[in-house]
């Protein structure tokens, strides 16, 4: 399945002619999609798109571990995205790993051009029919994990959506907002990027 | 996770690849500093021209082992957190690395949080001791005041200035390296302003322990963190109608930087965890030793906070420049010195003071305060003899074609190293500098310990 979405916020005005491409690996649902990148486009102020990019990670499948090793996946992404796409972040419903850790939640490249986050381990303690919970974490670690491309890094404040959760209820109780240092560093990013 | 994200500094070593490339990834996450190395021998390379707080060591290595690696940063750096890295089938080996002085052992793979919780578990422990360090120099500092002493040309060109800048209310900005008495012409400025009845707060933002600096400037509201049993004011609020010094402004991390800049510019700010806008009423002074302007352009230093505070901004000549100041500088210590001591000793030898004029201070004026210090301890009569003072060498007077500052420099803090068997903190106590600065420094001058 291919969808190809375009999709302007009504508050913000873009800079600049670059997107953000969110790019599912397997199929998702069309509202959690459609969600992540309001959010992007609120936060970070760019343009999204929603377009896969990458359906197949086999590549990067470790079997004895049966886990998808993450860094691999992103270097494909970050070559196969359209020049446009200033960032690209991806989703996934595989475990993902990298080499020394047991598993990660996502990873990114820090200041870089890709992010990916795997939903895995994000149903934790959830009924099926808590969707609306489900979505939630998901939006809040996608966005945590671009942060990181646009060089933002781990946030002490607790509230913050760049603080590094070690329980899946800390990812629950973290709001869906930068705090006020997160904020201004990302305004820095983006001023830079604006520049060059 | 509190403790753990402000710029610890981290070496992985492992002579896999893939292992040091993913463990420096994540943990760059969390802001960490992250270098790695491939062998052990790589390692002590690293370790040789900078420090690190934590070390994680793979055990099993081609060449040099992680015990190995262990054994040797033990013996030079004590203070340094090792942290084992193994594979299933060597637990013993960790298990005789942990008695060897290793924090702990990881098993890989290991589980992020694992890591996490092990990692702030360290920091914190290195935060403690760094705050018993801080509140005993603390102690110290109080015991000392100087005024500020000098005939030189451009000594008497500070005076001046400070007397022109004094009463303005202005930011102002001072330079200049280390022990060159940036806080005693902030004090000046201070004393010479209307704002002389009002307090003068000085803050050794390098000192400060990074955990403890936000509410050691804002203050907290009762209940803000868990140790916040009683609201309690800030450095900030204690300065309120007076000058507040930031000395070593070049370390503060960013989000200070964040913080400081809203201060300047709206001229209000908020204790951790209140809500009520407290009004920010003083003059603030900002001094450094560091090329603030080349760490504005290496993305370490805000900008905006940058022009915020070089508003008025002078440099503080060293020593070596004002050498015309020597003997008034060294009378005025002598004098003070054997007050202290109650030795009767009044007076320095022509040898004694031509050692010192030809001496170049790169400790500058508080390298001769020691010196002098100890010169008036170890002295036998009444008048300061050469070999009296730490500074005198035969060596040195032999030595002509080594007589660049750099070079002198850089022998002196070799000798003491060595005098204190490279014990940092000792070293670094008796040349009145700073660890991380005796660590830049010994970096810079590519200075290796004798094997």
């Amino acid at each position: 399945m291919l969808v190809i979405k375009w999709k302007r916020s009504d508050c913000l005005s873009f800079q600049s002619e670059h997107s953000i491409l969110i790019s599912p690996v397997e199929d998702f649902n069309p509202d959690l999609l459609e969600s992540i990148s309001r959010e992007v486009q609120r936060l970070f102020g760019y343009r999204t798109e929603i377009m896969s990019l990458l359906q197949d990670v086999g590549f990067a499948l470790d079997p004895g571990r049966d886990q998808h090793h993450s860094t691999l996946i992103l270097e494909k992404l970050a070559g196969l995205a359209p020049a446009r796409v200033i960032k690209v972040l991806a989703v996934t419903r595989v475990d993902l790993f990298i080499p020394i850790l047991t598993h990660v939640y996502g990873e990114a490249q820090i200041g870089g051009r890709a992010c990916i986050l795997s939903t895995h381990r994000l149903n934790e303690g959830l009924a099926t029919s808590a969707r609306e919970i489900f979505n939630q974490r998901v939006v809040k670690e996608t966005i945590h994990e671009l942060g990181h491309t646009f060089n933002l890094r781990h946030c002490q404040e607790h509230a913050c959506i760049m603080h590094y959760c070690r329980s899946i209820k800390d990812v629950d109780r973290k709001a869906d907002q930068l705090c006020r240092y997160c904020r201004i560093l990302l305004a820095d990013e983006l001023k830079r990027l604006a520049a060059t | 996770m509190e403790a753990h994200m402000s710029n610890i500094k981290i070496l992985i070593v492992d002579d896999e690849q893939i292992m040091r490339e993913s463990l420096a990834g994540w943990l760059e996450r969390d802001g960490n500093l992250v270098a790695t190395a491939a062998s052990g021998e790589e390692a002590l390379k690293k370790l040789s021209k900078s420090r690190f707080d934590i070390l994680l060591v793979d055990i099993k290595m081609e060449g040099m082992s992680g015990l190995d690696v262990l054994r040797k940063v033990k013996e030079s750096d004590p203070d340094v957190a090792i942290v084992m890295i193994t594979a299933y089938g060597s637990i013993a080996t960790a298990i005789e690395a942990m008695k060897n002085g290793a924090v702990d052992y990881l098993l890989k793979p290991f589980d992020p949080n694992a890591l996490g919780v092990l990692i702030d578990k360290i920091t914190e422990h290195q935060a403690q001791a760094r705050e018993i360090l801080y509140h005993r120099e603390q102690y110290k500092d109080r015991a000392r005041f100087e005024s500020m002493i000098g005939q030189s040309k451009s000594m008497q060109k500070i005076f001046d200035l400070i007397q022109d800048i004094a009463p303005t209310g202005s930011t102002v900005l001072i330079s200049g390296e280390t022990g060159t008495g940036k806080g005693l012409a902030a004090k000046a400025i201070h004393t010479n302003s209307p704002r002389c009845n009002g307090p003068f707060v000085a803050i050794n933002c390098g000192a400060i322990p990074k955990h403890l600096m936000e509410s050691e400037l804002f203050g907290h509201q009762k209940g803000a963190f868990t140790d916040a049993k009683e609201t309690r004011k800030g450095r900030l609020e204690l300065a309120h109608g007076g000058t507040l010094f930031l000395d070593e402004i070049g370390e503060i991390s960013m989000r200070m930087q964040i913080d400081l800049l809203q201060v300047l510019e709206d001229r209000i700010f908020y204790r951790v965890g209140g809500t009520q806008p407290i009004e920010a009423y003083f003059r603030v002074i900002a001094a450094t030793n560091q090329n603030l302007e080349g760490s504005v352009k290496a993305g370490s230093f805000r900008e905006d906070l940058y022009y915020r505070l070089n508003v008025i901004s002078f440099r503080m000549p060293p020593l070596r420049e004002r050498k015309e100041d020597i003997p008034l500088l060294t009378e005025h210590f002598v004098r003070r010195f054997s007050q202290e001591t109650n030795k009767p000793i009044d007076k320095i030898s022509r040898e004694a003071l031509d050692e010192m004029m030809l001496y170049e201070w790169p400790g500058n004026v508080r390298e001769l305060e020691n010196a002098i210090e100890r010169a008036v301890v170890v002295g036998k009569g009444r008048i300061i003899q050469p070999q009296d003072l730490p500074i005198f060498r035969p060596e040195h007077v032999t030595s002509p074609q080594s007589n660049t500052l750099k070079e002198v420099e850089k022998a002196h803090i070799v000798q003491i190293l060595n005098e204190n068997q490279w014990n940092i903190a000792k070293s670094s106590k008796f040349l009145d500098i700073d660890r991380s600065t005796l660590y830049s420094k010994i970096k810079r001058y590519q200075i290796k310990k004798p094997a």
